[in-house]
């Protein structure tokens, strides 16, 4: 699992390559951390590559969606996959977020 | 019969993309079929090993699959650890709930119910058993 971030014009964008299962999600800390640095603008996630999503994952997200609602920016998920889409729904997750 | 021996920790599950590969080949899983199997076996995984043997390291978890083409799947996790009924201890999940309102974490076993057709928990011999079929 890689999160490539960069900054974008109203603030970063996460592009997320690879499987967000259990394992994976204990080892992206520091990438979702630097994503949260942008609380108070847009974040946008870019899902185009991300094959698989569990709950770690899930819990990863409504992490950062948190402290956006706090700071009054956005998360927005983009590119999501049919399957990773199917999750967000079962979940609710996907009325907490922009999507795309 | 797929056996998928792993010890009680969380790298260990990395051995399960593989295992799923595998029963996909053999089965001839569609895409969407393999990414729920893949999701009901990382949830209920990571809960047997995070809870089963508090403060103990390698310990056994069995992971079991076994299916007929074009009829079902039946999958087992058994550990010998204390007794725990994930089905039982798992809280009502509200997909309503707005992201102030929704507690960190919980919606694992939630998503094994989801995925598969049955889930059903067992304790026999001092051993907890979770068996989750799906209908291909």
């Amino acid at each position: 699992m890689e999160i490539i971030i960069k900054e974008i014009k109203n603030g970063v964008e996460g592009h997320f390559v690879g499987r967000l299962d259990t394992v994976a999600a204990t080892k992206v800390g520091s990438e979702m951390t630097k994503l949260g640095e942008y609380a108070d603008k847009e974040i946008l996630l870019d899902f185009a590559e991300l094959e698989f999503i569990s709950s770690s994952g899930l819990r990863l997200l409504l992490m950062l969606n948190k402290q956006a609602k706090a700071k009054k920016g956005k998360v927005i998920i983009a590119n999501a996959s049919d399957e990773v889409k199917h999750v967000l729904k079962l979940t609710g997750f996907i009325s907490l977020f922009e999507i795309r | 019969m797929f056996k998928l021996p792993i010890t009680n920790d969380i790298s260990e599950m990395e051995q399960l993309e593989k295992f799923v590969d595998d029963m996909a080949e053999a089965f001839k899983l569609e895409d969407d079929f393999k990414f729920q199997l893949g999701l009901a076996l990382d949830e209920a995984v990571a809960n047997v090993v995070m809870y089963a043997y508090p403060e103990q390291e390698g310990m056994p978890i069995h992971i079991e699959a076994d299916g007929e083409q074009g009829k079902k799947l039946i999958i087992r996790i058994i550990d010998e650890g204390i007794e725990f009924n994930p089905l039982a201890e798992a809280p009502d999940v509200d997909t309503d709930a707005t992201t102030e309102e929704r507690e960190i974490g919980g919606l694992g076993i939630f998503l094994v119910k989801e995925s598969m057709d049955t889930v059903q928990y067992e304790r026999e011999n001092g051993k907890n058993i979770l068996t989750m079929t799906k209908n291909l």
